[in-house]
Parts: C-alpha cells; sequence; structure tokens
C-alpha cells in the first residue's frame, strides 16, 4: 500500500481541521474583543432608566430593548403558531400514514425544509398584499405576518424531530400498552410521546434558534429599524438580527457601529446558548437509551 | 380433549409479513387451565402466532392474515376477529408477555396500575388491591412492596419480567401468552417464572413460547410444535 | 371497532398533515400567479436571457441567474475540499480528542447566526480582499463565496461524517483483520463506500448555498452584472428578492422577484428529489 498517500491523508486533514477551527475561533474572538466592552446597561437601554423602559413607560431610543423585546415576541409567536401543527403533523406521519401518503408527504416536507428563507418571506408578503386587497386594509407585513411566515420556516424542522423521536421507539415498546388493551391514542398520549419528549424537545430549541436568528424572512414581512416595543400584531416592530443588517451597511458613526457589535455578540452568545440546551437534552436521551438493562 | 375443556379453536390460520408466507393452514386447539407449550425452530412462526390471538398483528405494517380464531371469553364463544368485537376488550382478556421485560418508564406502582388506568378505572382503592394482588401473584410483592414508588427499571432484570407478568394480571385475563419469557433470564430467575406458571395454570390458559426442552418438560401439560401445528400429549411422557 | 375518540383524533392529525403539507404547494402556488404575467406568451425565454436594465423596460435575470450559479459554485469548491478533510480528521479521531472536538466546534458553527457572519465579514474580510486586490470596494463575488463556504462547510462535514458512520461495521472488522491502520481504513475501506454520501452531502450544501440571501446581499456588492471576475460586484437571485420592494405591485419589476423565487422554488425541488433519489437505495440496504 502506499504510505505517502496515507500520510498525506492525515496532514491535509489537520490543516483542514486547523484552518476551520481557526475561522470560527477568529470569528468569535474578534466579535468579542469588539463588543464584550460595549455589552452593558447603556446598549440595552441607551439613556432611557432601565426600569422604565422595562415597564414600558417609558421609550427606548439608542438601545437594543425595543429590538430584543422585538425578537423574544417574534420568536414566542412563531413557536406557538408552529408546534401544534408541526406536532400533529410529525405524530400523524410517523403513527398514522400508510407508505403511499407518507412516501409523498415525505418529499413536500423535503421541499419545503428546502426552500431558501427569502422565498419563505416573499411568500408572506404576497399573502400579506393579499390580504390587504381582499380582507382588510388594515393589515400589512408586521409582527402577525412574520411570526406565520416564521412558523412555515421551521415547521419542517417541528415535523421531522417529531417523527423521527416517534419513529425511534423500539417496535416492541411501541406494542406493549397495545397488548395491555390501550387504544391508539392512549398509546400515543401514555407510551408513545412521552418516551420521545426529549427527542421533541431538541428539535423545538432548534426551531427557537432559527426563528432568533432569521433575518431574510422577517426583512420582507415587516420589521423596521424603528418602531419602539410593539403594541400590536398587526405592526411593525424590531428584531435584534435585522438591527445587525442594517448597521453594517447604514452605521451613521462609530457609536452606532459599536452597538452592532454588540448585537451580533448578543445573538450569537442566544444561539450558543440555545445550541448548548438542545445538546444537553439530547445527550440525556441517549443516556436514557443505553440506560436501559 | 374433549370439547368442553377447549378454550381456543384455531381454523385454517394463514399468516403473511410483506410476501413471505409466515403460517400455512393451521389448524390447533388449546386446553383450558392448563400450560401449552409451543415449540419448534426459530423463524417457524411462534411468536407471529400469538400475535394472532390477541389481534396485536394488527399493528405491524405489512402483515396480512386469513382463518378463525374462536375463543371461549367469558363463558361465551366468539370469533375475536368479528366486527363488532373490541380489540382493546379481546387484549384485556388476553395477556400477553413479551420475550424481554419491557417495564414502562415509570414507578413500579404506575406500571402494574396501567392497564387499569387505560381501562378507565380512577377508583384509589381499587387500585391499590388490584396492584397488591397482581404483585402476590406474581411473586413479587414481598420484593417491592416496599419501594412501590420507585423507576421500575431499577429492578433486576428477573423482578421486570415478573412485573410484567404481573402488569399482564391485573386484568384478570382468561388467557395469557408468553413469548419465551425465560430467554433473557438467569437460571435462579427463570425457576422462580417456572413454579409462577405452574401456579397460574390454575386460573389461566396458559400458551408459552420455548426454547428449552427441559423447561417443556417441566411445564407444560401440551406441546405444539410449529411450524406444522401438531399436537404432542406432554402428560404421558412425564407424569 | 374504533371508538369516536380514536377516529377524532386520527381526524385532526390528518388535517393538521394536510395543513402542513398545503403550505409547501401554497408558497408555489403564490410564486406561479405572481409571476405568471411574465411568463406569457414567450416571456420566460426573454425572462432567462435578458439583461436587468429597468430604464430601458429590461427586467431579464440572465445576470442574477450566473451569479447565484457561479457563488454557489465557487463556494462549493472551496468548501469541499475543506469539509472533506475535517470530516476525515473527526472520522480518524473518532473518539478521542482532535476528532470529538472538531465535531463540536462544527456542529457550533451550525449554529452561528447568518447575520454574523455576514456582519464579519463586512468588516474582516472585505477590507482583506480590498487591500489584497487593491481594486473596488472588496464586496465582490470572491468575498461572498468565501464567507459562504464557511456557511456550508460545518452543513457537509456532519453530512459527510454521518455517511462515514453508516459504513457497515463488518467491512471495517474485515480491514482490520488485515492488519489495516486508521488512514488506510478510511482511506481504502470508508471512503470508496461513503462515494454516494458525500455526493449528497455536496448537492445539498449546493442548494444551501444557492438560497442564502444573507451573505451574498451583505458581501457581493449587489451591481446588477454578468460576473466577468471573481472580483466583480453582482447580485444574486435571492438577494435581488430582498432588494425589490418596488411600490408598485402591478409592474414587471415587482413581478421579476417572483420569477426568482419560482426559479429558487424548482431549483430546490429538483435537489430535493435529487438527494432523496441517491439517498433511497442506500437506506434501502438496512431494514
Amino acid at each position: 500500500m502506499n504510505r505517502f498517500r496515507e500520510n498525506a491523508l492525515i496532514g491535509v486533514s489537520w490543516a483542514c481541521g486547523l484552518i476551520l477551527s481557526g475561522i470560527f475561533f477568529l470569528l468569535v474572538a474578534y466579535l468579542a474583543h469588539q463588543g464584550a466592552g460595549v455589552i452593558d446597561v447603556k446598549l440595552l437601554f441607551g439613556e432611557t432608566p432601565p426600569l422604565q423602559a422595562l415597564l414600558l413607560q417609558q421609550r427606548v431610543f439608542d438601545g437594543l430593548f425595543p429590538a430584543m423585546v422585538g425578537t423574544f415576541l417574534l420568536v414566542c409567536l412563531s413557536i406557538v403558531l408552529a408546534v401544534p401543527l408541526g406536532v400533529a403533523t410529525g405524530i400523524y406521519m410517523a403513527e398514522y400514514a400508510g407508505a403511499r401518503v407518507k412516501n409523498l408527504f415525505n418529499l413536500v416536507f423535503d421541499v419545503l425544509a428546502g426552500i431558501p428563507s427569502i422565498l419563505v418571506g416573499l411568500f408572506g408578503f404576497a399573502l400579506a398584499i393579499f390580504l390587504h386587497k381582499h380582507f382588510s386594509n388594515r393589515i400589512q407585513p408586521c409582527l402577525l405576518i412574520s411570526a406565520l411566515a416564521l412558523a412555515f420556516l421551521v415547521l419542517p424542522y417541528i415535523i421531522r424531530t417529531t417523527q423521527a423521536a416517534l419513529e425511534g421507539i423500539p417496535g416492541e415498546t411501541r406494542l406493549t400498552a397495545l397488548a395491555l388493551g390501550a387504544t391508539k391514542p392512549q398509546n400515543l398520549f401514555h407510551v408513545l410521546i412521552p418516551q420521545s419528549l426529549s427527542g421533541m424537545l431538541s428539535g423545538l430549541i432548534l426551531a427557537i434558534g432559527r426563528c432568533a436568528e432569521d433575518t431574510a424572512v422577517i426583512m420582507l414581512t415587516g420589521v423596521v429599524v424603528t418602531a419602539g416595543v410593539p403594541t400590536s400584531l398587526l405592526g411593525p416592530y424590531e428584531a435584534l438580527p435585522f438591527y445587525i443588517y442594517y448597521i453594517s451597511s447604514q452605521y451613521a458613526g462609530p457609536e452606532e457601529l459599536l452597538r452592532g457589535y454588540g448585537a451580533s455578540l448578543i445573538l450569537l452568545l442566544l444561539c450558543t446558548m440555545l445550541f448548548f440546551a438542545a445538546f444537553l437534552i439530547k445527550k440525556r436521551l441517549t443516556y436514557l437509551a443505553l440506560y436501559r438493562p | 380433549m374433549n370439547d368442553e375443556q377447549v378454550k381456543i379453536k384455531v381454523t385454517g390460520l394463514d399468516f403473511f409479513y410483506r410476501d413471505r408466507r409466515i403460517l400455512t393452514n393451521l389448524n390447533v386447539r388449546f386446553e383450558r387451565n392448563a400450560i401449552t407449550a409451543l415449540v419448534g425452530p426459530s423463524g417457524t412462526g411462534k411468536s407471529t402466532f400469538l400475535y394472532t390471538l390477541n389481534r396485536l398483528w394488527e399493528n405491524i405494517p405489512d402483515a396480512r392474515m386469513s382463518g378463525t380464531v374462536e375463543m371461549s371469553l367469558g363463558g361465551l364463544w366468539r370469533d375475536i376477529y368479528e366486527g363488532s368485537y373490541p380489540v382493546t376488550e379481546l387484549r384485556r382478556r388476553v395477556g400477553l408477555v413479551f420475550q424481554t421485560p419491557n417495564p414502562l418508564p415509570m414507578s413500579i406502582r404506575k406500571n402494574v396500575a396501567f392497564p387499569l388506568k387505560l381501562a378507565g378505572n380512577r377508583d384509589r382503592r381499587l387500585l391499590q388491591d388490584r396492584i397488591e394482588q397482581a404483585l402476590q401473584m406474581a411473586y413479587l410483592w414481598d420484593e417491592v412492596k416496599d419501594r412501590l414508588d420507585d423507576d421500575a427499571r431499577t429492578l433486576s432484570g428477573g423482578q421486570q419480567q415478573r412485573l410484567c407478568i404481573a402488569r399482564a394480571l391485573v386484568l384478570e385475563p382468561e388467557v395469557l401468552l408468553m413469548d419465551e419469557p425465560t430467554s433473557s433470564l438467569d437460571a435462579a430467575a427463570t425457576e422462580i417464572i417456572e413454579t409462577l406458571l405452574v401456579a397460574l395454570k390454575q386460573r389461566f390458559t396458559v400458551l408459552v413460547v420455548s426454547h428449552y426442552l427441559d423447561q417443556v418438560r417441566r411445564v407444560a401439560d401440551c406441546v405444539v410444535t410449529f411450524p406444522d401445528g401438531a399436537v404432542v400429549s406432554n402428560s404421558s411422557e412425564t407424569r | 371497532m374504533i371508538g369516536p375518540s380514536e377516529r377524532a383524533t386520527e381526524r385532526i392529525l390528518l388535517v393538521s398533515a394536510a395543513v402542513s403539507a398545503s403550505v409547501t404547494v401554497l408558497i408555489l402556488g403564490f410564486m406561479l400567479v405572481m409571476a405568471l404575467p411574465l411568463l406569457r406568451g414567450g416571456g420566460l425565454f426573454s425572462l432567462l436571457t435578458q439583461h436587468w436594465e429597468p430604464g430601458k423596460g429590461l427586467y431579464g435575470i440572465y445576470p442574477l441567474l450566473v451569479t447565484t450559479a457561479g457563488i454557489s459554485s465557487l463556494s462549493l469548491l472551496l468548501a469541499f475540499p475543506l469539509s472533506l478533510g475535517c470530516a476525515c480528521l473527526i472520522g480518524l479521531y473518532g473518539q478521542r480528542p482532535p476528532g470529538t472536538l472538531l465535531r463540536r466546534i462544527v456542529q457550533l458553527m451550525t449554529g452561528v447566526p447568518t447575520v454574523v457572519y455576514g456582519f464579519v465579514g463586512i468588516f474582516v474580510l472585505v477590507p482583506l480582499i480590498r487591500e489584497f486586490f487593491q481594486t473596488g470596494s472588496g464586496m465582490c463575488l470572491l468575498t461572498g463565496a468565501l464567507m459562504l463556504s464557511v456557511l456550508i462547510a460545518p452543513t457537509m462535514i456532519l453530512f459527510f461524517q454521518d455517511s462515514f458512520e453508516r459504513v457497515p461495521r463488518s467491512h471495517l472488522a474485515a480491514a482490520d483483520a488485515l492488519g489495516a491502520d486508521r488512514a488506510q481504513k478510511l482511506l481504502y475501506v470508508v471512503l470508496p463506500a461513503a462515494r454516494r454520501g458525500i455526493l449528497v452531502g455536496v448537492i445539498l450544501a449546493f442548494g444551501r448555498a444557492a438560497g442564502d440571501t444573507l451573505i451574498a446581499l451583505m458581501l457581493a456588492g449587489n451591481a446588477v452584472q454578468v460576473p466577468g471576475s471573481v472580483l466583480d460586484s453582482v447580485r444574486t437571485l435571492t438577494a435581488h428578492i430582498a432588494l425589490v420592494i418596488a411600490a408598485d405591485y402591478e409592474s414587471p419589476e415587482f413581478r421579476s422577484i417572483f420569477a426568482c423565487g419560482l426559479i429558487l422554488y424548482l431549483f430546490i425541488t429538483v435537489i430535493t428529489v435529487l438527494v432523496r433519489r441517491l439517498a433511497m437505495p442506500e437506506s434501502g440496504e438496512r431494514p
């Protein structure tokens, strides 16, 4: 055998690994270096007293507070919209769908998962125009439309993780309750869903991360640079990722740019934390699977 | 075997999985209050056959069956595949114990109470009585009475299997199906379960799949060989 | 016999699945309906071949198509060897620190927000490119492709690595028995056996690169032109959608973004079908 090829493989692999981790560490270090000093109360609330801002008594102008609230509300709304539909669909796919329906729907959801987020945003935008024309002229791109579009974006994630968690349950466990006289829904709610909860949960957290970081969907569906804390579902709102995008091209001075670094770092930390949360839950999942004597 | 002793009648049973034929024109009868051992090489459809007696195969995709299965349940003969007979009702009267112990991830108490809960029983006093009774019957009560709220998966393999037997017994079924109940257990645990089986036949009709000929000789009243379903009486040889 | 609650549960679940599936169809429907006026009567041909000059009434998306194809291919070209190398490193040191550590980093990278990559790209990569090549603003096809390759590498690595792990144990045991070391096993057993998985990973990554908006939007310059070199400022299909917000919803300019959307949608559908075709026999082998 060829010694040279094998040694080359090892060398090249190491080089690639070092390059990629180097890029990642550079990115994190750069953001931390530029942004860490900026993160303080003033970054969030500007000149407004924090308590009054939190109680929504006074509007925050030069801080990230409204954008963070906007992102938070956006994530909550999208998840509330996406989870019931996604989980129910996942359950149907895993437990009820016949082979042909399953095959077709698998393809449909694979396509949905692959649709670029900007298209989902464009869809939300077109939907808003459509509703505006045909139903109520109060409807325009807004928080609700964004949340709906984001819900569609993460729907396939939730369907897939639910389906995979249920399908991962061993055949005999699946039959245990049925053999004891359980109906199909009883089996589902008493055995199958509780057993696949951690799998579903890690999918949920990944979906939250996706909602929090997405920029392409919201930039077409109602996010704006200044709106303050959102007051209505049908109104415009601010969001952290869009703020970062906006600052990167339109910053008016060094101070605004620094705020952009701060916002990037906060968003990065948020997504990292969510990632670790999903990871810990999944780790527990494998632990549970191994624990079985 | 005269007609009064018969509990289960299987006629012309064919079973297919995907395009593979598992069972062919099986005709066999099972005696009440006796232990019948199902023996034969592996892959000849013994476990599958048990699944046709509580219709559990219907939950396995790509499986197909024809033929009739009649049982005397609650003193009445009925075709268990008859549309008007609820499958959940059937499974409450025909208990099944799996090859590997499969306690659900909940406490010992909840595991045994689970079938009662599924059947809609909520009376706590009654639940408590039935749980104790079932665990007594499965020779497990003395070992677990002080730790009923522990996770069932903390029990040893043999205890887990007896827990699963208790769980199957708590509904007071008439027929008990067992799929190689001792194959994953050590000798000591196996012995307890064999003694238990012999005690259980006073009240139940027991069908047990077994690979161990000495076990069959020790506990079985009747032997059915697979795949053909020929019946060999065990009593003349050993008793 | 099935009880009423059983039937109700099944019906609710079926309706949910139908609603979820209809979202996919609805998105396609909206794109089609909005783009249709442009596609009628040979419109499709001029749309795909003409240039984009709204002043002269030309709304062709040919430059965008070329750019998207170019930037995705270039990023793939950059990311593929890097990803394969990283996947090999993880494969070589499976359960030991270099392998597990790199795997964690790669997994973590999948969670980094795209906009953060773009933001750092603007303030680090763009000046670098500008200084190095001494031309233009530094926002060009190459900048976009470089950052895009960082974005798609983790997906590819995890996919490659997954297909490495699917290589049957028996193959590895056979190599072990013949006295192969780690590198030999990887080179002569794992890599050949995982060929199909690697291909699928590449196709998926290509779809991901073509579908990404933020990186190209922030780093590639956004000038609508057919790129003559990698240092030209360019605009992708996705960036085009993000940038055109016309006031007149009936104008061809506005409708052209739905044509872009339609093309991306069809492209993703083709990729999905292709991936499923390629992945099917592999999954069929394992019952």
